[in-house]
């Protein structure tokens, strides 16, 4: 079994202008890890996870992509040391992301969606991109909805094509954004439901989110951040049931005042929902 | 080449006026035409929506030079002759005023009615409604439209070279002819109209900026 | 006067004005089509992190808009023949309103492209488009079924400002008009029959476009 983490950051900083957003992060992804940030909003952490792709660009400190340097040729980290686009494309290629906003392209159908990414980036031929993209639509439940357009669909079902999209091109990492932020309360579970079916798989994920007692149950390690920094890491039954700082106590006080079992279960992942634990309580 | 230059400037300098002469007249005969155009759109809406349709149709689908030939070469057919000057001039101002009554109408659409209805309902007259309530936001919304309007008549009276008129188009064509020198006169051509537009751009952002009512609230 | 002697002159002249039409059709397409990538491009260069790129798009708008379409086609006749290089009319008034449109059309396409949420080019880049890929596969095909309504208008204004190439002798639509026109001695008639064409031509494009988004926004 490898030891070489398939994401590193190490020393991590971002800042926008005067403001410093990522002030050293560390953090090792292994294969096969689940790994959920948490946090308040503006504690860095969807800057950290878009650093890991390059959507966003760090100006301190390395991230390494399965041994790889991200985004800079050499140690110097301005615009003149940016590798190539080409460079850039090719490092993140096992890397794949899940937006917030679902991001899909509304003049394309769902299948579109879904295989253009391998036909323009990975040069898949059109027909065997598209065999994929089924395949992908039918892993997600969604293979009846292919020739669909988008804003025909709701934001549920979005969300789990751009989840098919992410997962099309074969990725070894999946990086998700608060996948079920923008979601209605009713349409969250049938995401949620599909992303643990993919974590059950073993894929490696880094996902941000704030759904909590969802976070408790799947990940292998949680990170609360504060002020783009971690305050403390760990498995989750540490840091919800164990925690050690003060500060992470004061963020998780709302879940634990409503009740709300989020340690994990000992014997692994079952599904069930904050009403029914609620219930249970 | 430079000298050359210098010993155009006055002839530019009279063209400028031609041209200047031209657009403005045809300019503010057409804003007048168009705005009584309008109003009686609005008067009398029933008997005159087909005829304004079809006026704004003619005249919008149309090249504006079709439309000066006519008036220039087809008139004296029927009895009507003008001097290349005074053609252009009716020819342009008919053509602009299409054009401005469609932005009246459409600056007089922008007021929303329920504006004018609690005006009516807390009882103040038609005149009044009409001076504090619609014309202050009709013409702030007019008035960038109304000065890209007028840039397109000082462009379009280039046209008018074509019938003679000694604007500034004639008048750099008839030195390139004469004096077989292309670039100088036509940069110079290029930069006076380029910079007689830019002066109405100009002239209206500082008009709106300046007139308190005419300043976009939202 | 006598109306049925022009009516037959203009018959026989009606194989000339269809002639006429057509090379105005031909080229204002030709000048839409031209300019639609070139005001991209336009676009494009306007938006770039180089200041010398998006400096001369900014100039190069400016001065196609902020010139008479009539002077920019004599620029583009005379200018290059004293430069030793001969251009025939059809060609000089193709460049001039290609570039012309290039301007206006780079004005509304750029309305369409920055409608486009970010998120979406976010999404490209992740998954590892190009730039290329992205602008065409993406936003394109987004941008002209936004700005559809704008580009038929354009394209309606691109066929009426054709009409001064008959200066430099293009025959289209306009010079037949006035072939017309000096073979019958009935300038009125003739240049109102031109005129009619053009207004043929006009309302038929509006109708097409209206009819189309139509069509297209009732597909969703």
């Amino acid at each position: 079994m490898s030891a070489l983490p398939i994401i590193q950051l190490r020393a991590v900083g971002k800042s926008y202008g005067a403001n410093r957003v990522l002030k050293g992060i560390d953090l090792d992804v292994m294969r096969g890890e689940i790994v959920t940030l948490i946090g308040p909003s503006g504690s860095g952490k969807t800057t950290a996870l878009r650093c890991m792709n390059f959507l966003e660009a760090y100006d301190e400190g390395e991230i390494w992509i399965k041994g790889q340097l991200l985004g800079y040729r050499s140690t110097g980290r301005t615009l003149r040391d940016r590798d190539s686009e080409a460079t850039i494309a090719e490092i993140r290629r096992p890397v794949s992301m899940v937006f917030q906003q679902f991001n899909l392209w509304p003049h394309m159908s769902v299948l579109d969606n879904v295989a253009t990414p391998l036909v323009l980036a990975k040069k898949v031929p059109k027909s065997e991109a598209r065999r994929k993209a089924l395949a992908a639509l039918t892993r997600v439940g969604l293979e009846h909805k292919a020739d669909v357009y988008p804003t025909r669909l709701s934001g549920g079902q979005q969300q789990r094509v751009g989840i098919a999209r992410a997962l099309a091109i074969e990725p070894e990492v999946m990086l998700l954004d608060e996948p079920t932020s923008a979601l209605d309360p009713e349409l969250v579970e049938e995401v949620l439901t599909v992303i643990r079916s993919l974590a059950q798989e073993g894929m490696t994920m880094v996902m941000v989110t704030h759904e909590m007692s969802f976070a408790a149950k799947i990940s292998d390690k949680v990170v609360f951040m504060e002020a783009g920094r971690i305050v403390e890491a760990g498995p989750p039954a540490q840091l919800f049931g164990n925690t050690r700082t003060t500060r992470l106590q004061q963020f998780l006080k709302p879940w634990f005042d409503r009740s709300l079992s989020i340690a994990a279960p000992a014997d692994g992942m079952t599904a069930s929902t904050p009403q029914v634990e609620a219930a249970q309580a | 080449m430079m000298n050359n230059l210098i010993t155009i400037l006055p002839s530019y300098g009279a063209a400028v006026l031609v041209t200047l002469e031209v657009s403005v007249l045809a300019a503010l005969l057409g804003i007048a035409g168009g705005f009584v155009i309008n109003a009686l759109r609005l008067r009398f809406t029933r008997s005159l929506a087909l005829p304004y349709g079809f006026f704004v149709w003619l005249i919008r689908g149309t090249p504006y030079l079709s439309q000066l030939v006519v008036i220039y070469f087809g008139l004296p057919a029927l009895g009507v002759t003008m001097s290349a000057v005074q053609a252009t001039i009716v020819s342009l101002a008919l053509y602009s005023s299409a054009y401005f009554a469609e932005i009246f109408r459409a600056a007089w659409n922008s007021v929303p009615h329920g504006q004018l209805e609690a005006a009516q309902v807390f009882g103040i007259s038609r005149w009044a409604r009409f001076r504090v309530i619609e014309l202050p936001q009709a013409a702030a919304f007019a008035l960038p439209l109304l000065a890209n309007q007028v840039i397109l008549v000082i462009k379009e009276s280039s046209v008018a070279s074509i019938i003679t008129v000694p604007e500034l188009t004639m008048t750099a064509s008839g030195i390139v002819s004469a004096t077989y020198t292309y670039i100088g006169p036509y940069a110079l051509l290029i930069v006076a109209y380029w910079l007689l537009t830019q002066a109405v751009s100009l002239l209206a952002q500082q008009v709106s900026a300046r007139i308190p009512f005419l300043r976009k609230t939202s | 006067m006598n109306d049925p002697d022009f009516l037959a002159h203009a018959a026989s002249y009606l194989p000339q004005l269809l002639q006429g039409a057509l090379t105005t059709l031909w080229l204002s397409a030709l000048a839409v089509v031209c300019g639609f990538f070139a005001g991209i491009f336009i676009y494009t260069m306007s938006v770039s992190q180089s200041r010398l790129l998006s400096t001369a798009a900014r100039v190069h708008v400016s001065m196609f808009r902020g010139t008479p379409v009539l002077v920019q086609l004599l620029v583009f006749y005379y200018v290059p023949s004293a430069l030793g290089l001969d251009l025939p009319g059809a060609v000089a008034a193709a460049i001039a309103l290609s570039l012309n449109t290039a301007a206006y059309q780079s004005q509304i396409l750029g309305v369409g492209f920055r409608s486009i949420p970010r998120g979406q080019i976010e999404a490209a880049v992740t998954f590892n488009l190009t730039r290329r890929q992205t602008l065409w596969y993406i936003e394109v095909p987004q941008v002209v079924r936004t700005t559809l309504p704008a580009l038929v208008s354009e394209m309606i204004d691109v066929i009426k400002a054709s009409a001064v190439v008959s200066v430099i002798s293009v025959t289209d639509l306009m010079r037949v008009g006035q072939q017309l026109s000096s073979s019958t001695y009935r300038p009125l008639e003739a240049y109102s029959l031109a005129a009619c064409f053009y207004l043929g031509i006009t309302t038929l494009l509006s109708i097409t476009g209206h009819v189309y988004s139509r069509y297209a926004t009732r597909r969703g």
